[in-house]
């Protein structure tokens, strides 16, 4: 197109032209990247490739709004060869996007019916340049090879590409070997990270790219570039790239902001809409997470570390504390699946709880006998209370910071491993006369890890409160129901102007499972149940509840106390009938 | 038969009219999707019958008779032979996009970078973005292509020598004729010309492939027996070819070892010192190659076979002597080199 007149008149049009600086610019550089086919100029054509996209947006809008290519021709006399040149370099052509953004305006540029010389000729030339594209053959060798074996063109491309691509995972496959004492093997791996920046979407290449990312990591050169991470990470979760399962956990295991995106992600989904149980556990189970974490500890203690905030943040939040509850349950499952050769002790997955808590905690009450329950919990009771006295004592000196991060930390532990705070109030419940305060208290403890203007105290009154209320409603001697005491009970729960309400979750809890260990016949249970939870509209949180319960009854060698299960089917189905009016 | 026949005419005659009737013109997406279905069949009944030698004898004639009348309708056609067939989809989409009477719309639709959806039941397969996978296939090879691989000879010479031995073992097992694969190896040849030294390359990657059977044992064989019949080939090759590559070669193949030794023996004997050179220089018609370039290949021959070092330096020590035994630079090629060899 080099028989274009350069523009001489001023411009008609008060629209933003795109200026004859960025136009040469761009030509610019793609007679610069025509040129020299060296790593610079690969780098360089690289970093530009988004900037590249958003220009060719730019100009398609821009052609698009011109009423011929004549017009065009004259205001933009460098389009044409711009255009041709970009079309002979991989790296645009490559992407869908931008590859789609540079044919849109070569469309643009057609005339469906010339009116002139100009247009015929951009008409022709057009055609031409797709032609060259995609059927010309540069190579003698091979097309003389496909005439004669009867190969057609898109299978000899296929094959020299899938041999290329075996030829580099070779390459990546090879341990690192020392050149000198500065130098080794592993730059010429970095250059093929850096090649595949590009071509990351690209289905052919996503065997050398697993490939890379599970790469053991052998040496100190960083074979992965951030960009290589980035541009990955990009394509996975906006161009829904299909990653395999090892190859997705090697990304997360190298970038920090893929890891962080995915946890996000997982917090987001189970958030917004409350599960159950066994859907919360399912989802979890299929964001591989726990199964990434479980093969390296690094990735373990970022999730923790967001998981750290988000409770923070959203204080009382039982759907984050039961996501965390079900991650940490996953977890362990995917670590005892591993190996047995990963010798690492527990205590690195968990660096910063307290190492007396550590495993007491972790243990799960299936693997110990139902009779050492009592005492177990008793002791971790005993234990989170001094915690939080000594925590309470050092708040006069300088080291309170140090007591806060302590029971905090314990804290955290706990919502990890709340299987004890539920089977607390189990106990709680069916302890009889024995005495229940350490298990109220802990109970407690997981509802209100601070104990911020030393409610502590007034919380466990009001508790013990609650907890009369539900005993007398279920005991059976009070027919029909006591208004009284249903109501002193929903006004506990209910937000109050001066005071914090009790817990909803924590009442909940002592409901449901009072509901369930009680001598009520299954009929009487749910009809005292529906009286309670009409009153105080806790029907979700009941339904959680009981979901959970059931869950760890069934899991646990629980002996299947055929009265409780009975029970437990009489109040769901309660539940559900209150759900569905 | 009948059928088939008709349809294997009847697509030859679709693709004289996609190279350059007008009535291309009025072509839509489905008459398009079916265009390709029908140079698909034909592709699908040449790797049926290829190997059938009567039915193939009986598509080649109707074939001869489908171009005869075409030839004699449309200036300027050109034919489709048999060994066309396996070709047939890529031979349209040639054709049509040279074809300045095909509807932009289709181009448009060829070069979509959307994925083809999915055929329905009694459907011609649809051919969204053929040409832009295409594109895209090439570009990602252009993208890896620099980088630096295990191979020496690169990835695309290798596919070739691949593909030219697939061929030739296929040729060679069907049984008596070996003119075929004479004639196969010949019209490559030919296609290269202007690129011998692709060619050669493409030679080496054909003998450096390893499959370890039997029948690419008697490839190998075929094929270096072909390189020796054809002399000059095989000098050009010796010429053209890096020294690390006829190394290997020799290395693998002992009669490419001995046909190599007798190149370089050959050359030697032929060439004249130059006084205002003041070196050894190749005189008669063929490659050119410098005294240092001889060297360097012998030096190549004897790291391939250190066995055979020693009875060449023999060689060359009678013939040596033969000449005066002198150690004068510029007397005795056979001296001179001697003394190259063995700095």
């Amino acid at each position: 197109m080099s028989e274009q007149q350069p523009l001489s008149q001023p411009l008609q049009t008060e629209e933003p032209l795109l200026n004859d600086q960025e136009m040469q610019f761009w030509l610019d550089k793609a007679v610069a990247w025509g040129q020299a086919d060296s790593p610079d100029t690969q780098k360089d054509t690289c970093l530009h490739m988004s900037r590249l996209r958003d220009f060719l947006q730019q100009l398609l809008t821009q052609v698009n709004s011109m009423s011929s290519t004549t017009e065009t021709m004259k205001r933009l006399p460098f389009l044409g060869q711009l255009l041709g040149r970009l079309c002979w370099n991989p790296y645009v052509t490559v992407c869908d996007t931008s590859r789609g953004l540079l044919l849109g305006c070569l469309w643009e540029l057609y005339s469906e019916r010339p009116s002139n010389a100009v247009e015929q000729k951009a008409n022709q030339w057009i055609r031409k340049v797709l032609c060259q594209l995609s059927t010309e053959e540069e190579d003698t060798a091979a097309q003389a090879l496909m005439k004669c074996t009867g190969v057609p063109a898109k299978e000899y491309h296929l094959k020299v590409l899938r041999k290329k691509v075996a030829l580099l995972q070779e390459n990546v496959g090879q341990s690192c070997t020392l050149f000198n004492s500065q130098r080794c093997s592993c730059d010429r791996i970095v250059a093929i990270s850096e090649a595949c920046i590009p071509i990351v979407a690209c289905p052919e290449a996503s065997s050398l790219i697993s490939l890379l990312l599970q790469r053991p990591v052998a040496c100190v050169t960083e074979v992965l570039s951030e960009d290589f991470l980035d541009a990955l990470t990009s394509a996975y979760s906006r161009q829904g790239l299909a990653l395999e399962e090892q190859a997705l956990v090697s990304l997360w295991y190298h970038s920090f902001s893929s890891l962080e995106e995915a946890v996000l992600s997982l917090l987001q989904s189970v958030i917004t809409t409350g599960l159950t149980p066994q859907k919360l556990e399912q989802q979890v189970a299929q964001s591989l997470l726990p199964k990434a974490c479980a093969q390296h500890c690094s990735v373990f203690l970022v999730v923790n570390d967001i998981f750290r905030s988000a409770l923070k943040q959203a204080e009382g939040n039982e759907f984050v504390k039961a996501l965390v509850q079900t991650f940490t349950k996953c977890f362990l499952k995917e670590l005892a699946l591993l190996k047995p050769q990963t010798s690492i002790s527990v205590k690195a997955f968990f660096p910063q709880s307290p190492s007396s808590l550590l495993v007491p905690l972790l243990t799960m009450p299936s693997e110990m006998p139902q009779g050492a329950w009592r005492n177990h919990l008793n002791w971790l009771s005993s234990s989170l209370q001094r915690l939080t006295e000594e925590e309470e004592e050092g708040d006069g000196d300088g080291r309170s910071t140090r007591g806060h991060h302590n029971v905090f930390e314990a804290w955290f532990l706990l919502v990890q491993c709340a299987h004890w705070v539920q089977v607390a109030v189990q106990l709680l419940v069916t302890s009889g006369t024995e005495d229940g305060d350490p298990f109220l208290w802990l109970l407690i403890f997981y509802h209100y890890p601070t104990n911020r203007w030393h409610h502590r105290a007034s919380q466990l009154a009001r508790a013990k409160e609650a907890w009369n209320h539900i005993r007398t409603l279920f005991s059976g001697a009070a027919h029909p129901l006591p208004s009284d005491r249903l109501q002193s009970l929903v006004t506990l729960v209910s937000p109050q102007p001066e005071q914090q309400s009790l817990a909803p979750s924590l009442t909940v809890s002592l409901l449901v499972n009072v509901a369930v260990f009680c001598q009520l016949s299954p009929s009487g249970s749910a009809e005292v149940l529906q009286a309670v939870v009409d009153q105080s509209g806790l029907l979700d949180e009941a339904a959680c509840v009981l979901s959970s319960l059931e869950l760890r009854l069934n899991e646990g060698s629980c002996l299947s106390r055929d009265t409780v299960h009975l029970r437990i089917k009489e109040l769901q189905k309660t539940i559900t009938q209150m759900h569905s009016e | 038969m009948e059928a088939m026949l008709k349809n294997l005419a009847s697509t030859v005659e679709m693709l004289a009219v996609a190279a350059q009737s007008d009535a291309v013109k009025h072509w839509d997406k489905q008459t398009l999707s079916r265009a390709f279905h029908w140079a698909r069949y034909c592709e699908h009944v040449f790797s049926r019958f290829h190997n059938n030698a009567a039915i193939r004898r009986i598509m080649e004639k109707q074939l001869q008779l489908t171009n005869q009348t075409l030839r004699d309708t449309i200036p300027g056609y050109t034919e489709v032979s048999f060994s066309d067939l396996p070709r047939c989809q890529h031979l349209l989409l040639v054709r049509l996009l040279n074809n300045p009477e095909l509807p932009s719309s289709l181009m448009k639709m060829l070069f979509d970078t959307a994925r083809p959806v999915k055929t329905m039941h009694g459907e011609y397969e649809d051919v969204t973005g053929l040409c832009s996978h295409i594109v895209q296939c090439k570009s990602v090879y252009k993208v890896l292509s620099p980088l630096a691989d295990m191979s020496a000879l690169g990835a695309d010479a290798e596919v070739q020598g691949e593909m030219l031995m697939e061929r030739l073992e296929a040729l060679l097992n069907q049984g008596s004729e070996t003119c075929r694969a004479e004639h196969f190896l010949g019209s490559v040849l030919q296609g290269c010309e202007g690129a011998l030294q692709q060619f050669c390359v493409v030679i080496a990657a054909a003998l450096l492939t390893s499959k370890n059977c039997a029948a690419q044992t008697a490839a190998h064989d075929f094929l270096l027996d072909w390189l020796q019949k054809n002399h000059s080939l095989l000098q050009h090759m010796c010429s053209l070819l890096s020294p690390t590559l006829l190394r290997d070669l020799a290395k693998e193949h002992q009669k490419f070892r001995d046909a190599f030794c007798n190149v370089l023996k050959k050359w030697a004997s032929e060439m004249e010192y130059s006084l205002n050179d003041s070196e050894w220089v190749l005189t008669s018609t063929g490659p050119t190659v410098s005294f240092k370039k001889l060297t360097e290949l012998f030096l190549a021959l004897f790291e391939a076979s250190p066995s055979l070092k020693g009875g060449v330096e023999k060689e060359l020590n009678a013939l040596k002597i033969s000449d005066g035994d002198f150690d004068v630079t510029g007397l005795s090629v056979w001296g001179d080199l001697l003394s190259a060899l063995n700095t």
